[in-house]
C-alpha cells in the first residue's frame, strides 16, 4: 500500500494537473487551487481514505504536508488503517 | 487633521454583544427613541415629544383602491375583494390597518364597497373619496358611509391654475360650503390638502384650517373634519430647519398646536417623486400625526405613495410589538399581486422576490454560519421567506451550500456542509469558466441538478411532499 504522502500527492496531482509536488507546497500560491478546487480535494482525500473531515479544519490546511499530517491524524481517530 | 476632541478606549469581549435589546430577530430592528426634538419654529425653540410614540395611538390608513388604483388599469371587484380581505389579515384585531378608501361614482365602485363589507371585517374601515361638489355626498349618503375624504386644494397652483377661482376667498368659500353640505348629510369630511407643500401656508392654509376648526364646533365630534396633508408632489421634507412649505415638522406643528387640530384627526399622506416618501410619513408620525396614509406596495400615482408594507414594519419598530398584525398576509398579497399581473421589482424591499437573497459568496458563507448575518430580521417567521442566495459565478461553494440547504429544508445538523455540495459547485464554476455563461442560474436549473446530485436528499425530502 502507497504510504499517506504518496497518495496525497497523487490525488493532487490529479485534480490539479501538476507533475511535481513538494510537501512545502501552498495548495493556493503554488499549485493554484481555487475555491472549488480546495472543497473537490477535500472530498477526494476523504473517498480515498474513507474517511469524514471536519469542514473547517479540512478548509484550514494550507500546504500538502499539513494534509498529509492532517489526513494521517484523522485516519488514526477514525480507525483506517494506513501505510506510514 | 482636525484636533482630537475625545479618545474612545476599546472595551474589548471574548464574547459577541449582538445588540439583541434593539436588533432582537424575531421582530424587526426596535427603533429606540430617546427624549424629545427640537425644531426652530418662527424664531422659538419647540420641542416634539419623540419618546411619546410608542404610546401614542398612531394607526395607517391605505389608499390602495384610490391613489392606488390611479397608477394602473382598474382592479376587478373580484380582486378588491381578495385584496381587502388580505388587508384586514394584516391589520389584525387591533386594526393597525385602520381605514380604506373608496371611489363612489361608478356602478362597480359601489358593488365592490357592499361585497367588501360583506365580509364583516371590522378593520379597515370602509371610507369614500368624492371630489369637492356638495352633490356627491348623495353618493356617500347612499353608500351608508360614515367619512369620506374630498379634494380641498391648496397650493396657488391648484387654486388659479387649475380650478379657475378668481380669489382665495372664493376658493375657501367654496370648500367650506362643501364641508357645510357634509355636516348637514350627516358625514364626517376629511380634507384633503392638496398640494400644502406647495402652498402659501400663512396665507391659506391655516386660515382655511382655522374655519374648519371653528366650523367643526359646531357639529359633534364623530363628524368634526378631519384634515390629511397631501404631499401632492413629493416636495416635503423631513431635515429640522427646513422652511415651509416643504417642512413636515412645522406643518404638523401649525395645524396641531396653532389651529388646534388634534393629533387623532390630522393625516400624512405623501409621495415618492424624490425617494422621501417612506421616511416622510414616519416623520409625520413623530412630529403628530396620527394617521400615515399609504398603499399597497407604494403603488399610486406617478412614483407612489408610502408603502403599507414599509409603514407596518416602521410601526413595528417604533412599537416594540407586532400589535396583533399579521406580517405573513404580506407575502400573499404580494404573491397575489404578482399573479394579477401588477410587477414588484425583484429587491423591492420586504416584497420583491429577491429582497431577502444574497448573491456575492462571502455573503452566502456569513448566512451559512448565523443567518442573521446578512438577514434583515427572522424572514421565515415575520413574511413565511426565508433568506435565500441566487447562484452565479461569484456565490462560491458557500452560496451553493445554502442553496441545497434551503432547498431540501435542512435545519441545524441536518445541513450539508460544502464538502458535500463540491459536484453542483463545480457544476456552477465551469458554466462560467468553461460554457462562458453570463447569466445567473435559475431555481430550476438547480433543481434539475440537485436531484441528479443529491438523489438521496431527493428521495427523502422531495417526494413526499408530491
Amino acid at each position: 500500500m502507497a504510504t499517506v504522502e504518496e497518495r496525497v500527492k497523487a490525488i493532487t496531482a490529479r485534480k490539479l494537473g501538476v507533475d511535481e509536488i513538494k510537501m512545502e507546497d501552498s495548495f493556493t500560491a503554488d499549485l493554484g487551487a481555487e475555491s472549488v478546487d480546495s472543497i473537490e480535494l477535500v472530498a477526494m482525500f476523504e473517498e480515498e481514505f474513507g474517511i469524514e473531515m471536519d469542514e473547517d479544519a479540512a478548509l484550514a490546511v494550507q500546504t500538502v504536508g499539513d494534509a498529509v499530517k492532517f489526513i494521517a491524524e484523522v485516519c488514526r481517530q477514525q480507525g483506517v488503517e494506513i501505510e506510514s | 487633521m482636525s484636533k482630537v476632541k475625545k479618545k474612545h478606549r476599546l472595551v474589548d469581549a471574548k464574547a459577541p454583544n449582538l445588540l439583541e435589546d434593539i436588533f432582537p430577530y424575531d421582530l424587526p430592528p426596535l427603533i429606540r427613541l430617546q427624549g424629545s426634538a427640537v425644531e426652530h419654529i418662527d424664531g422659538k425653540p419647540v420641542e416634539f415629544d419623540f419618546e411619546a410614540v410608542k404610546d401614542r395611538p398612531i394607526l395607517i390608513t391605505d389608499t390602495t383602491f384610490r391613489d392606488g388604483q390611479q397608477a394602473r388599469p382598474p382592479y376587478t371587484i373580484e380582486q378588491m375583494v381578495r385584496i381587502y380581505d388580505l388587508l384586514s389579515r394584516i391589520s389584525g384585531p387591533n386594526g393597525v390597518v385602520r381605514q380604506t378608501e373608496f371611489f363612489l361614482y361608478t356602478k362597480n365602485d359601489r358593488e365592490t364597497l357592499d361585497r367588501c363589507r360583506a365580509l364583516g371585517h371590522d378593520y379597515p374601515e370602509c371610507t369614500g373619496w368624492i371630489r369637492a361638489v356638495k352633490g356627491d355626498f348623495r353618493l356617500v349618503k347612499e353608500a351608508g358611509l360614515k367619512e369620506t375624504g374630498m379634494l380641498t386644494s391648496c397650493s396657488d397652483y391648484h387654486i388659479f391654475q387649475k380650478l379657475k377661482f378668481r380669489t382665495r376667498k372664493e376658493c375657501m368659500d367654496s370648500y367650506c360650503e362643501v364641508v357645510e353640505a357634509a355636516f348637514e348629510a350627516g358625514v364626517r369630511p376629511r380634507c384633503h390638502l392638496e398640494d400644502v407643500t406647495r402652498a402659501d401656508i400663512e396665507g391659506f392654509v391655516l386660515p382655511f384650517v382655522d374655519r374648519l376648526m371653528e366650523m367643526s364646533e359646531q357639529v359633534p365630534e364623530e363628524l368634526s373634519a378631519k384634515v390629511r396633508l397631501c404631499d401632492t408632489m413629493g416636495f416635503g421634507v423631513s431635515y429640522p430647519g427646513a422652511e415651509l412649505p416643504r417642512s413636515i415638522p412645522k406643518l404638523i406643528y401649525k395645524l396641531n398646536r396653532e389651529c388646534g387640530v388634534p393629533s387623532d384627526r390630522l393625516e400624512w399622506h405623501g409621495h415618492n417623486d424624490f425617494h422621501k416618501v417612506h421616511v416622510n410619513g414616519g416623520t409625520a408620525w413623530l412630529y403628530g400625526c396620527d394617521f400615515v396614509n399609504t398603499t399597497l406596495f407604494g403603488f399610486g400615482e406617478r412614483t407612489g405613495n408610502p408603502p403599507l408594507e414599509g409603514a407596518i414594519f416602521e410601526y413595528i419598530a417604533l412599537k416594540g410589538d407586532t400589535c396583533g398584525i399579521d406580517t405573513c398576509a404580506i407575502s400573499e398579497l404580494a404573491d397575489y399581486m404578482r399573479s394579477i399581473g401588477l410587477p414588484i421589482p425583484e429587491n423591492y424591499p420586504f416584497a420583491g422576490r429577491a429582497f431577502n437573497t444574497t448573491r456575492a459568496g462571502i455573503h452566502a458563507g456569513g448566512l451559512r454560519q448565523d443567518e442573521r448575518i446578512y438577514n434583515i430580521f427572522d424572514t421565515a417567521k415575520l413574511l413565511s421567506r426565508p433568506p435565500r442566495v441566487a447562484i452565479t459565478d461569484k456565490s462560491g461553494a458557500d452560496g451553493v451550500a445554502h442553496w441545497v440547504n434551503e432547498f431540501f429544508g435542512l435545519r441545524g445538523d441536518d445541513r450539508i456542509n460544502k464538502i458535500r455540495v463540491h459536484k453542483l459547485a463545480r457544476w456552477v464554476i465551469d458554466q462560467y469558466d468553461v460554457e462562458g455563461r453570463l447569466t445567473a442560474i435559475s431555481d430550476q436549473e438547480l433543481e434539475a441538478k440537485a436531484k441528479e446530485f443529491f438523489p438521496d436528499y431527493w428521495d427523502k425530502y422531495k417526494t413526499k411532499v408530491k
